[in-house]
């Protein structure tokens, strides 16, 4: 089965990951702009991180067959550095319009401040100028409240809540996401959001409509095969192959691909991996070393 | 020279997309004009993708003898139709009165994704004051890449023409890095000097030690520098190379000047005889060996 990760933050894995995950079955991904764990204190700084999710890191998952798509917006947490944030806004222009931009995102609350308030309605506006999709982030801290009024401020700004994903929900607030009309977007990363088997229960209790499954990996404790994992324990626990297959890659693609700039055909189309013609000397192959070709164990490094 | 610039890419890009794709287009030139700032020229810049296909341009033999007149070395026929629309813009936009040419295309260059970096870099011979962009030109040739590297190095008349030497070392050392065909390095030959050969000799030297090949279109540069040295270097090739290397040596030596490449290649006959007859040329046997990778 084919699998997408609708939200992975890949520019902090390593090329293991982009194997294994490729290995079990993700064809393509989407990175959501977002805070790099520190705050950044300098607009150059965000220049060069939205340059490298539509550049390098984009080349780099093409190295291991996947597809890579992004988001890009400002996130609520450094949202409230007003100064700042207001340079950032004015970068976003620059961006929003490039090849592979799937929607604005990941934008929303987190404190659910003034600013990040301010920040999120401007950011709505601009999704509706370029008619993209919006990738909202619910809060970890007063989750409850803090989905609910995403959805309000949403609606107050006009947009239809089928260009809306709201992102990370849980059993108290899938609900009234559903019954509202939004994709409700669920993140598999342990500990703190959702493990897999809750999962399960909530695609078993309100079926695989507008349900998409996520694993936000990034710097911290959490999983790249959040996706296929998922997906298998689906399949163990006895949910029909045909539900598996919307909410671990259909409705993604249905949702993202409103933005015009994800198809099938990217990768279904795509050439075959190959390392050696395509990247040649020192990309992610230093020096003189071999291209993949699933070698044994073995204490030999190919020279 | 920038309006007939403009004009022929016009006329190719017009042959090559939808009336509706060069209303789209013709619309957005208005815009950009019309506007203060370069929002505009950002916006339409990146949009490009939306109304243009990634297709090559269609050319025909008179497109490129008419290309090459306009601009000697302009070779469109590595260009996409959605690069040339992106150039088009910039040159509509950043017209040679325009004092804000380079901070404009700057802005460009750095908030650029990979299609956009090679449309803006592969331009590079066609801007008006091109001697400005000979520091952007070295920058290109650092990325990893390959497209973007590809876009500055192959088939582009700027580099032999602006960078200098450091740079333009640069250019051909990563290139044979990276295992690009170096045939495709637009008036490569004029460029070569003796820093280069030297440092090529050593990378040969590095190579062999670690049980590597080198690049056989390598030798090109390094024969009009053929010394005692180097010369020992093609003898040991055409004894244990493969065959496109011994080709390549051999024709190393056939063009070399120095008097001892001649006396060595008369004892290989079989190798002299198709450069003679021109079935061996740098093009073939850097063709054969991208055909072999």
């Amino acid at each position: 089965m084919m699998y997408i990760d609708p939200h992975i933050h890949v520019t902090s894995r390593t090329t293991d990951d982009y194997e294994a995950m490729q290995k079990a079955g993700i064809v393509a991904v989407i990175e959501p702009a977002f805070w790099l764990g520190q705050p950044r204190t300098k607009v150059g700084s965000f220049q060069d991180y939205f340059s490298s999710l539509v550049g390098w890191e984009r080349f780099r998952a093409k190295q291991f067959g996947i597809v890579h798509y992004c988001t890009i917006g400002l996130n609520s947490k450094e949202a409230n550095n007003e100064a700042l944030a207001e340079e950032v806004m004015e970068l976003l222009p620059l961006y929003v319009g490039k090849e592979g931009v799937v929607a604005i995102g990941e934008i929303g609350y987190d404190d659910q401040t003034a600013a990040e308030d301010r920040f999120y309605r401007l950011q709505l506006e601009l999704a509706k100028e370029v008619d993209l999709p919006v990738m909202i982030h619910t809060p970890h801290r007063d989750k409850k409240k803090g989905t609910v009024r995403s959805m309000d401020v949403s609606e107050e700004h006009g947009l239809d809540p089928k260009m809306v994903i709201v992102d990370h929900n849980n059993e108290e607030t899938v609900k009234e996401v559903l019954d509202r009309g939004y994709w409700a977007a669920f993140t598999i990363y342990p500990h703190t959001k959702m493990g897999s088997e809750r999962m399960v229960e909530i695609v078993r209790k309100y079926g695989p409509e507008r349900i998409i499954v996520d694993s936000a990996a990034d710097w911290g404790i959490s999983d790249p095969l959040a996706v296929p994992k998922t997906a298998a324990l689906m399949k163990e626990k006895g949910i029909p192959e045909a539900h598996i297959e919307m909410t671990c890659y259909g409705n993604a693609l249905t949702a993202y691909g409103q933005s015009g700039q994800m198809e099938e055909k990217d990768w279904l189309e795509k050439e075959p991996i190959d390392q050696t013609k395509k990247h040649g000397g020192n990309t992610v192959l230093r020096g003189g070393q071999k291209p993949r070709v699933d070698n044994d164990s073995s204490n030999i490094i190919e020279n | 020279m920038q309006s007939t610039i403009r004009q022929f890419l016009k006329d190719l890009l017009t042959r090559n997309s939808s009336a509706e794709s060069m209303r789209w287009l013709e619309d957005q030139v208005a815009r950009i004009k019309g506007a203060k700032g370069d929002m505009k020229l950002f916006l339409a810049f990146s949009q490009a993708s939306r109304h243009f296909s990634r297709e090559r341009l269609g050319l025909t033999a008179s497109d490129q003898s008419a290309a090459h007149e306009i601009r000697p070395g302009f070779q469109p026929g590595f260009w996409t139709v959605m690069q040339t629309a992106r150039t088009l813009l910039v040159l509509e936009a950043l017209t040679e009165e325009n004092a804000d040419w380079v901070p404009t295309l700057d802005k460009l260059f750095e908030s650029a994704d990979m299609n956009e970096l090679e449309a803006l870099y592969a331009a590079l011979p066609l801007y008006p004051f091109p001697e400005k962009f000979k520091k952007r030109a070295a920058e290109g040739i650092r990325t990893n890449i390959t497209s973007v590297f590809d876009a500055v190095a192959l088939n582009n008349p700027y580099p032999s023409e602006f960078l200098d030497e450091p740079a333009w070392n640069q250019l051909l050392l990563k290139a044979i890095f990276m295992q690009r065909p170096l045939y495709r390095i637009t008036g490569a030959d004029t460029r070569a000097n003796v820093n280069l050969a030297r440092t090529l000799v050593d990378y040969v030297h590095e190579r062999w030690s670690a049980g590597r090949n080198v690049v056989p279109e390598l030798w090109r540069f390094v024969h009009p520098f053929a010394d005692e040295e180097i010369i020992g270097l093609f003898e040991k090739v055409l004894q244990q190379g493969g065959e496109l290397e011994r080709q390549a040596v051999s024709l190393a030596c056939f063009q070399a000047e120095a008097a001892g490449c001649k006396a060595l290649l008369s004892r290989y006959p079989e190798f002299l005889e198709p450069i003679e007859s021109g079935t061996v040329s740098w093009e073939t046997i850097g063709q054969a060996f991208d055909a072999e990778r």
